[in-house]
């Protein structure tokens, strides 16, 4: 639905350089990446708003580099939601008819429905001021929508609610996403908002998408340590490769030696990145199908929600996170000594050598089986 | 002082109605020559009246004045003169007043507007103009209240022709050089409008619609 090819957008000293994207009809996509990235970036060239130096932009197979705004089919939420604050709710929502030239009866059902489906139905003669930020966020939604667009652009549209808010409107975007079919680009640097919302990711960084493929799959295989970083893996610690067993690869890292599947293209010198969650702490020593089973000590437990967040030293620093009921049956508190499980496919090798500059074009180490 | 009424709305719409695309383009966009036109719409509000409307003459003496004199309009010793004057006194202030108040109109509601299918002059009309509307007032305002009070400019090139190109400053200057007390009365009045549209501007700025 929408294809981007080596775009290259230049903004003062800033440049968007060779950015390629495609986001499949009905499909979440989320560009993921910190603040200075290039993410409202590259969503203005795609509405328009920024003129490309170079690469190509399709919507439904259509070249839009050249079209003008209005002409792209494309919906837009901006951060701040962009709410006319001179027009009521229902006036807002009426806008892209009316800037078409729509008569009501083509554009009343849909919006009608839309209004239903978001439950704004009693918003409509208030002026934005007078909503709250998830009743503001609702309508931002369904004016965007209301428009009909080929796809919607959303540039950090929860950024600004509480936690409880927010994931609220998760659920309805995914149900408006999933119901309509609606082809979603999101930016955003919440990881857990992408994780939620999004079926595929790209990493945007510096200009340049270092990553991009199924969530999952960029989640747990960051390509570079800065990307691990960004990410937010609990254990990053250098390593070596030492030696391979069964077909997996040894590395040491530490005092210890972990279990790891073998990478292909991956030099000696490598990064360890281990997912909290993927660390499995237990007081005994029963059976375990676990590869790496490490004798630790709890350095420190820092009470986190939802998941307690559990230090500790395994011959390096390795990091769990625990839910808190396991916490309390385990006992942890500094100085415990317990058991560590993990997985040899949870243990990730990175390149060491690989920075976020060359990671989109470094070799692939091969995905897990 | 209809005169002076007449031709400072006519000189104040005028500056608007001009100033407001330049004022726009300087807001929004960067282009080349842009500094050399920032500063050109400055020189007005730094450059003595009487110093522009000795240009205005001068200019109406070169012969691509002359020819627009012939042909066009006549504008010296004219009461389309004195509209020229005080449009030229005044326009700089305008477009000050009115950049200031498209560089606070949220660029993004336009973005915004143009993704639901507004053209760039619907977006303007329906969006921006709505929402800069007291900015835009109080811009017209002053200039206004400028246009009314100028004399410098205005009397080089309307001259002082009694009930013909005598508007109420140049009135002001005839009778109190001829030590005539209805020259001060007038001069009050003068001050009086002046504050009162000073006034009507702060209040409008103070008040202006905020997102």
């Amino acid at each position: 639905m929408l294809e981007i090819e080596k775009l290259t957008v230049e903004v003062g000293a800033f440049r968007l350089r060779d950015v390629s994207l495609k986001v499949a009809r009905g499909e979440c996509h989320a560009v993921l990446g910190p603040s200075g990235a290039g993410k409202s970036t590259l969503l203005k060239a795609i509405l328009g708003v920024l003129r490309p130096l170079g690469g190509s932009l399709r919507i439904a197979g259509d070249d839009v580099a050249d079209a003008p705004i209005e002409r792209r089919g494309l919906g837009y939420v901006p951060q701040n939601l962009g709410l006319f604050p001179h027009l009521t709710v229902r006036d807002n929502l009426a806008y892209s008819a009316r800037a078409r030239g729509l008569p009501p009866k083509e554009f009343q059902p849909v919006l009608d429905e839309l209004v239903a489906a978001t439950g704004i139905g009693a918003l409509l003669e208030r002026y934005p001021a007078a909503l709250s930020g998830g009743e503001r966020q609702r309508v931002g939604l369904v004016r965007a929508l209301a428009g009909r667009p080929r796809a919607l652009l959303l540039d950090e549209p929860f950024a600004s609610l509480n936690e409880s808010l927010r994931r609220e409107l998760w659920w309805l975007l995914h149900e408006l996403q999933r119901e309509r079919e609606l082809t979603v680009l999101l930016v955003t640097h919440d990881l857990a908002e992408a994780y939620f919302l999004a079926e595929r990711v790209a990493v945007l960084f510096d200009g340049r998408v270092v990553q991009q493929g199924e969530k999952a799959e960029v989640y747990g295989r960051p390509a570079a340590p800065g990307v691990a970083e960004f990410l937010g893996v609990e254990t990053l610690q250098p390593g070596r490769i030492v030696g391979a067993r069964d077909g997996l690869a040894v590395v040491q890292v530490g005092t210890a030696e972990l279990t790891a599947l073998a990478a292909s293209g991956c030099a000696n010198e490598v990064l360890v990145s281990i997912r909290g969650e993927e660390v499995v702490l237990d007081r005994g020593g029963g059976p375990t199908s676990a590869r790496n089973v490490l004798a630790a000590r709890v350095v420190t437990v820092r009470p986190g929600r939802p998941l307690v967040c559990v230090e500790l030293d395994a011959g390096f620093p390795l990091v769990a996170l625990v839910a808190r009921p396991a916490c309390e049956e385990l006992d942890l508190r500094p100085g415990v000594a317990v058991t560590a499980r993990v997985k040899a496919p949870s243990v990730r090798l990175i390149p060491r050598e690989n920075s976020v500059e060359d990671a989109g074009a470094a070799p692939r180490p091969s995905p897990p089986r | 002082m209809r005169l002076s009424l007449w031709t400072a709305t006519s000189a104040a719409l005028l500056a608007l109605l001009l100033g407001a695309p330049a004022a726009y383009a300087l807001s929004r966009y960067r282009f080349p020559g842009r500094e050399i036109a920032d500063t050109l719409l400055e020189l007005p509000i730094i450059v003595s009246p009487a110093a522009l409307g000795a240009m205005l003459l001068m200019f109406f003496n070169h012969p691509l004045g002359v020819w627009i004199e012939n042909h066009i309009a006549r504008f010296v010793f004219t009461v389309a003169g004195i509209v020229l004057a005080q449009f030229v006194t005044v326009l700089g202030v305008a477009v000050r007043m009115l950049k200031a108040a498209f560089d606070e109109a949220p660029v993004e509601l336009e973005t915004v507007a143009r993704t639901l299918g507004a053209t760039p002059r619907y977006a303007w009309r329906t969006v921006t103009l709505p929402l800069e509307r007291r900015g835009l007032i109080a811009a017209f305002i002053l200039a206004w209240a400028k246009a009314f009070g100028e004399f410098g400019a205005t009397i080089r090139i309307g001259g002082t022709m009694a009930m013909r190109t005598e508007t109420l400053p140049v009135a002001v200057y005839l009778r109190l050089a001829g030590a005539d007390i209805e020259g001060t009365v007038a001069l009050i009045l003068l001050v009086v409008i002046g504050l009162a549209a000073l006034f009507a501007t702060r209040k409008l700025l103070g008040t202006a619609f905020r997102a």
